[in-house]
C-alpha cells in the first residue's frame, strides 16, 4: 500500500504545469469571488488530480505489471480511495487557508467557526464525485469513463426531470427530506453527509474491487 | 517451482492448452513464434488472466492463493509493461523501497551507475536498452526465488543483450536455487543461459527438452532426393522440401553420423528447432 502511494504521489508531483495552473486559477478565482467557491474548486481539482494516478497506471499498459507487485488488487483499489481522500483533504486546507488569508486582505470579518460546516460540507460531495468516477475509470478507462459519466449525468438531469413533472412538491419524499436536513444543525448535518458519503464510499469500493477481480490485463 | 496443468485459456480461434514444469535451480525457456502462446502462459503464471481450464501453482500453492509475501519472492520483467514511463529510477528506488522487504537498494544504484543510467530522468526518455535494463534490474533486486521474464531482450543491439543477460547470471551466481523462466524468440540467449526449453506452437507444447540435448543431440541433416528416399526416417522429426532435396531435422544426429557417412548433419540450434518444428 505505502509503495503504491509513493508511486502516486511522485507520479502527481511529475504534473508541475498541471498543479502551477491549478494553484494560478485558484487564486484567480480566490480573489475574483467570495464566499467558498475557491473551496469547492480546489477540491475538486484535488480529486481530478487524484483519479488521474489511474490513467498513469493504465497508460502503456501499465496494469499488467503493477499487478504483478506484491500488492492485492483489493489493497490497489483501496489505495485509490485513500488517496482521493488525502488529496481531497490536503486541497482543502490549501483552499481553506487562501479563502482565510483573501477575506483577511478584504476586511472581512471571517468567522472560521461560522463557515466550517459549509466549507467542510464541500468534502463529502467531492468524494461522492470520486466514489463514482473511480469505478468508472477502473471499468472503462480514462475516454470511455468520460462518456459513462456523461450518459449518467445525463439519465440523472433528465430522469430528475421527468420525476419532477410526475410528483407534485407535497407528494415528494426526497424534497421532505431535503426540508428535513435543512432544519438540522450544522454540526449533525455534517455527518449525516460524511455518513452517506461514507456508504456511498464503501459500495462504491465493492464494486471497484469487483471490477479489478474480473478484469484481465 | 512452478507447475502447470492443462492449462487452458481460449482466445477467439487461438486455444491455448498446455502443461509444463519449471524446477526449482533451473532456467527454463519459453520459445515459438509470435503468437505462439508464449506471453498467454507468462501472464496465466502471474495471475493476469484467468485461464478457462486447468491449475497453475507455485512451490504448491495455486495462484489464486498467493499471498503478498509469496508474491514479493517474484521477480517480473514484461516486455510491453512497466513502471510509469514519468518515474525515473530515483522514484523507482523509493517505490521498491517500500514496496519490498529484502529490496536491494545499493545493487540497484551501483548497476545505474555502472550502467550510466540516468537517476532522475524519466523512464520515456530513455533508450529501448536502459528501459529493458531498468525492468531487469527491478525484478532481481529483492532477493526473488523466481524470476519470469517475456523477452526481456527484444529490441535490443547485441551489448545491451549481453548486458541483460549479464544481469540474469548474476542474479544466478548469487542465488543457487533461483529459478528462471524466460520467453524469447533469439536463440543464443536461450542455448547461452536456458537449462531446458519449451517449444510451443500454435498454443501447444510441441517439445520439451534440455537444452544441451538440443545442441547435441538434435542435428539438420542435407540430403537430396534419392538419399531422402533411403534414409531411415526413424529418428526425424521434421521435413522440408527445399530446391536442393530435402532438410531433415533429427534428434538423434549421432545415429545418422554412424550410418549414412556421405550425407551432410550439421549441429541443431534452437532457429533450426523452430524453423523445422513449427515451419509450414
Amino acid at each position: 500500500m505505502s509503495g503504491l502511494l509513493e508511486k502516486d504521489l511522485r507520479l502527481t508531483v511529475k504534473r508541475k504545469q498541471t498543479l502551477v495552473i491549478f494553484v494560478f486559477m485558484a487564486l484567480i478565482m480566490g480573489i475574483s469571488t467570495e464566499g467558498t467557491f475557491i473551496i469547492g474548486y480546489l477540491v475538486m481539482l484535488g480529486i481530478i488530480l487524484a483519479i488521474g494516478s489511474i490513467s498513469y497506471d493504465e497508460y502503456d499498459n501499465g496494469f499488467a505489471f503493477l499487478m504483478t507487485l506484491p500488492v492485492k488488487r483489493k489493497t490497489y483499489v483501496l489505495e485509490k480511495y485513500l488517496f482521493c481522500a488525502g488529496m481531497s483533504a490536503v486541497s482543502w486546507i490549501v483552499a481553506v487557508i487562501v479563502s482565510f488569508v483573501l477575506e483577511t486582505v478584504r476586511g472581512n470579518a471571517v468567522s472560521l467557526a461560522e463557515e466550517l460546516p459549509m466549507m467542510l460540507m464541500i468534502v463529502p460531495m467531492m468524494m461522492t464525485m470520486a466514489a463514482i468516477m473511480i469505478p468508472l475509470q477502473l471499468r472503462f478507462g480514462a475516454e470511455k469513463s468520460r462518456i459513462v459519466l456523461f450518459v449518467i449525468f445525463g439519465a440523472v438531469i433528465a430522469g430528475s426531470f421527468f420525476m419532477k413533472r410526475l410528483v407534485t412538491p407535497e407528494e415528494s419524499s426526497l424534497q421532505r427530506l431535503a426540508m428535513k436536513l435543512e432544519g438540522l444543525s450544522p454540526a449533525l448535518g455534517l455527518a449525516v453527509s460524511f455518513g452517506i458519503c461514507l456508504v456511498l464510499c464503501s459500495i462504491s469500493y465493492l464494486c471497484s474491487v469487483k471490477v479489478m477481480e474480473r478484469k484481465e490485463f | 517451482m512452478v507447475k502447470i496443468e492443462n492449462l487452458i485459456k481460449n482466445y477467439g480461434d487461438f486455444r491455448l492448452d498446455v502443461s509444463m514444469e519449471i524446477l526449482e535451480g533451473r532456467v527454463t525457456g519459453i520459445v515459438g513464434k509470435n503468437g505462439a502462446g508464449k506471453s498467454t502462459i507468462i501472464k496465466a503464471i502471474l495471475g493476469l488472466i484467468r485461464p478457462d481450464g486447468g491449475k497453475v501453482t507455485i512451490g504448491g500453492k495455486d495462484i489464486a492463493q498467493l499471498t503478498v509475501a509469496d508474491k514479493e519472492k517474484m521477480g517480473v520483467a514484461l516486455s510491453d509493461s512497466g513502471f510509469s514511463s514519468y518515474l525515473s529510477a530515483e522514484d523507482i528506488i523509493r517505490i521498491l523501497r517500500k514496496m519490498y522487504r529484502f529490496f536491494d537498494e545499493s545493487f540497484f544504484r551501483a548497476y545505474c551507475s555502472q550502467q550510466r543510467l540516468p537517476m532522475n530522468k524519466p523512464l520515456k526518455d530513455f533508450s529501448t536498452g536502459m528501459k529493458a535494463k531498468i525492468r531487469v534490474l527491478t525484478a532481481i533486486s529483492h532477493r526473488a526465488d523466481l524470476l519470469i521474464m517475456d523477452e526481456p531482450t527484444a529490441g535490443l543491439d547485441v551489448e545491451a543483450r549481453n548486458d541483460i543477460l549479464d544481469l540474469l547470471r548474476e542474479y544466478l551466481s548469487k542465488n543457487d536455487n533461483g529459478s528462471i523462466l524466460l520467453t524469447s524468440h533469439i536463440s543464443t540467449d536461450l542455448e547461452g543461459l536456458c537449462d531446458d526449453i519449451y517449444l510451443i506452437n500454435d498454443g501447444r507444447v510441441i517439445l520439451h527438452e534440455d537444452t544441451d540435448a538440443i545442441l547435441g543431440r538434435y542435428g539438420i541433416l542435407k540430403v537430396d532426393g534419392k538419399a531422402y528416399d533411403s534414409l531411415d526416417k526413424s529418428y526425424i522429426i521434421g521435413t522440408k522440401k527445399t530446391a536442393f532435396g530435402y532438410t531433415c531435422f533429427t534428434n538423434e544426429k549421432q545415429f545418422y553420423l554412424e550410418n549414412y557417412p556421405g550425407i551432410v548433419i550439421e549441429n541443431g540450434s534452437i532457429d533450426d528447432l523452430i524453423l523445422m518444428m513449427t515451419g509450414d
